[in-house]
């Protein structure tokens, strides 16, 4: 489903990521670990295409498409989907028009009808329940006002809505208490499915003890440095990533 | 001494100096002031970012009965500006239409009056009001070029349901001078809405130059909504002229999207105890327009209070100007004045002057103002984009969330339904967001 080879990533004109090979096939979880600056957000911004991200060298194909000419709306109606670390507020703006908005958009890219306001409501209300978000929040204005924990259960309600064939959650567990990591938790398990692929990018081994990853990748320095399964995330939670990371350098 | 200014004054009929009729005195008075001066120029401090240039070297007629409408006029029936829960007064390059307004304006407790100066009526004291700022260019050119005036009175005790919308179409090929007069009458303890719109055929070359004057007596209540839809070539020079008694309220919108020089001078004095007003403005430019905001908020007593925002929306060469006044006399006290200016810029060739300025004689008082200039979110476009909404959708979608602080609180669903289109297209978002 996604293959990136031998990438490399500028921003402003500073290499970040530095020749990141990574194939997710279809049903597969896998985690991105690594320590601040490593380039794990980088990562998660030149998939769903984030301008001042300059791709010098590789490539990301997403079910056999380059996606690296396709602007952000465009890999949305391909099926990618990123969840942010910090979701933007956006006043003024009501949730819902914006999430119709956003699936009418991935509607049309695909030449398939949109929704009318009513369809679209029975479905937002059919989703709302299973992520666990307050019905409430559905007609406020966009995470504005929103709690930490609720800007990311918006996150994946948005996920649920939009039914991508890859989501990229980017540090989701960031401001999370327990309680809220755990809804957020169940709502991307009941998303879980045999065609579609998440890639979990997060700094704590934590958020993998509920999304249990098939794969864990450690990125240092803008490569991955060490891929293993779920116990690799275990080791990096008591070890840290000092002996990973110094040996790559020792290495190089 | 030869300018366009003194070109229309030429064609005006000469003055008759000796007559009884007080609008005529009025009018000798005017053309006095004025018979020697031109158009002012940016070396005045309050024109100093607005050229009229524009105005200076066209060469308009002056509007009257025979090039009220001609054949257009025609084409429209009362039908077309029938809206539930309104009256509508439709006035054409300048002139009432009867034919195309509302039949029932004489309704329980109001006086809705389309009148022509000549006829006026010395019941609603007219001669003070209209002497108002006659030292003024453009007030003294409006009395003496007027084309009709509508005078609305609310009775005592009376809060009109209906929301009266007067709609100004002007559709002139040739450059038309139309000038116009409104004047609104509150009594004691009465409400009422009112709409002025302004709008124009796509070739209209007219000039409206209007003064709107309102009187709101204790403890009324008058929200006023001006939106200026004028088509690409037009200019348009409006005044409001505003007095706010004891315990009465005035909300005011002023939006200005058409016109290639708008200017709105707004002018509020609040003169009795517990007065308030709330002035908002939102203005959007694009190609070269010009829109120009200055208002002034006179705090005359203590315990009066007044809120301001405005917010400009610019884009390509156009340029955006507000300057925002606040006079606080001298034994004011504790009042409180509020006041924002928050503009967008969507290009690097826009432009926006902003200017809050004070002038404050009273010590006890609570005033407060910020101005910002600010460009789309880089960070909020890729958020939406990357939730499948284009690039065009994404940022009409921001550059109305920017304006949606000053439609919000307009009371009317009907008139914010119609920004939010301008703004969105045929998406509506209202039918998500729960009433109450």
């Amino acid at each position: 489903m996604l293959e990136i080879s031998d990438l490399h990533v500028d921003v402003d004109g500073k290499e970040i990521l530095s020749g990141i090979n990574l194939t997710v096939k279809p049903g597969e979880t896998h985690a991105i670990m690594g320590p601040n600056g490593s380039g794990k957000s980088t990562l998660s911004h030149v998939i769903a295409g984030r301008e001042g991200y300059t791709v010098s060298q590789g490539k990301i194909v997403f079910n056999g498409k380059s996606l690296v000419d396709l602007e952000p709306e465009e890999r949305a109606g391909e099926g990618v989907f990123l969840a942010f670390q910090y979701p933007i507020e956006i006043a003024g703006v009501n949730n819902v028009y914006m999430l119709k908005a956003a699936l009418n958009g991935i509607r049309n890219y695909r030449g398939e009808k949109e929704l009318t306001s009513v369809e679209f409501l029975k479905l937002v209300k059919s989703k709302v329940k299973a992520v666990g978000l307050d019905e409430s929040l559905l007609n406020r204005q966009v995470n504005s006002g929103f709690s930490g924990g609720e800007k990311k259960r918006n996150e994946i309600f948005q996920l649920s809505v939009l039914e991508p064939m890859l989501a990229v959650l980017d540090e989701t567990d960031s401001g999370l208490d327990i309680d809220a990591l755990k809804a957020v938790s169940d709502g991307v398990n009941k998303l879980r499915d045999a065609s579609r692929s998440f890639v979990v990018i997060t700094h704590y081994q934590r958020l993998l003890d509920y999304i249990v990853p098939d794969y864990v990748h450690v990125l240092a320095k803008g490569k991955i440095v060490k891929t293993g399964d779920k116990e690799l995330a275990h080791a990096l939670e008591s070890k840290g990533y000092d002996w990973l990371t110094d040996g790559e350098e020792s290495a190089a | 001494m030869s300018n366009s200014l003194q070109a229309i004054l030429q064609k005006l009929p000469g003055p008759k100096a000796d007559t009884d009729d007080w609008l005529e005195r009025l009018r000798a008075d005017a053309l006095k002031t004025i018979s020697s001066r031109d158009y002012p120029s940016t070396k005045e401090e309050s024109w100093k970012y607005t050229s009229l240039h524009a105005l200076k070297k066209s060469d308009y007629l002056i509007a009257d009965e025979h090039n009220s409408g001609g054949l257009l006029k025609k084409i429209y029936s009362r039908n077309d500006f029938l809206e539930a829960d309104k009256l509508h007064l439709v006035f054409i390059n300048g002139f009432f239409q009867p034919d195309l307004s509302s039949d029932e304006l004489l309704q329980n407790g109001i006086n809705i009056r389309p009148t022509t100066t000549k006829k006026a009526d010395e019941k609603y004291n007219l001669e003070t009001i209209l002497k108002t700022d006659l030292t003024e260019t453009f007030s003294a050119l409006n009395i003496l070029t007027l084309c009709d005036s509508l005078l609305i009175e609310v009775e005592k005790n009376r809060i009109i349901d209906k929301v009266i919308k007067l709609i100004f179409i002007g559709e002139s090929p040739e450059p038309l001078l139309k000038s116009l007069r409104i004047i609104v009458k509150m009594n004691e303890n009465s409400e009422a809405r009112i709409v002025e719109e302004y709008r124009s055929h796509d070739k209209d070359m007219g000039f409206t130059n209007v003064v709107t004057n309102l009187r709101l007596g204790q403890n009324s209540t008058l929200y006023h909504h001006r939106l200026q839809i004028e088509s690409m070539n037009t200019t348009h020079i409006g005044k409001i002229d505003a007095q706010v008694d004891t315990g009465a309220s005035l909300y005011s919108d002023s939006i200005a999207m058409g016109g290639k020089l708008s200017r709105v001078d707004i002018d509020v004095s609040l003169s009795g105890r517990s007065a308030y007003c709330r002035l908002n403005g939102l203005f959007t430019g694009i190609n070269d327009q010009h829109i120009d905001h200055h208002t002034t908020i006179r705090h005359l007593v203590g315990d009066t209070h007044s809120d301001e925002l405005y917010r400009g929306i610019l884009d390509d060469n156009s340029r955006g100007v507000f300057n925002g006044k606040v006079v606080v006399s001298a034994d004011a006290q504790k009042i409180s004045a509020r006041q924002a200016s928050n503009n967008l810029l969507l290009s690097k060739l826009a432009e926006i002057d902003t200017k809050p300025e004070l002038e404050i004689y009273a010590d006890d008082v609570t005033c407060a103002h910020g101005a910002t200039v600010g460009q789309l979110d880089e960070t909020a476009l890729f958020y939406l984009r990357s939730r499948g909404i284009s690039y065009k959708d994404a940022r009409a979608l921001l550059i109305y969330a920017f304006a949606e602080k000053v439609i919000e609180p307009i009371p009317l669903p009907a008139l914010r339904q119609s920004l939010e289109n301008k703004f969105l297209g045929h998406n509506q978002m209202s039918e998500f967001i729960q009433q109450g």
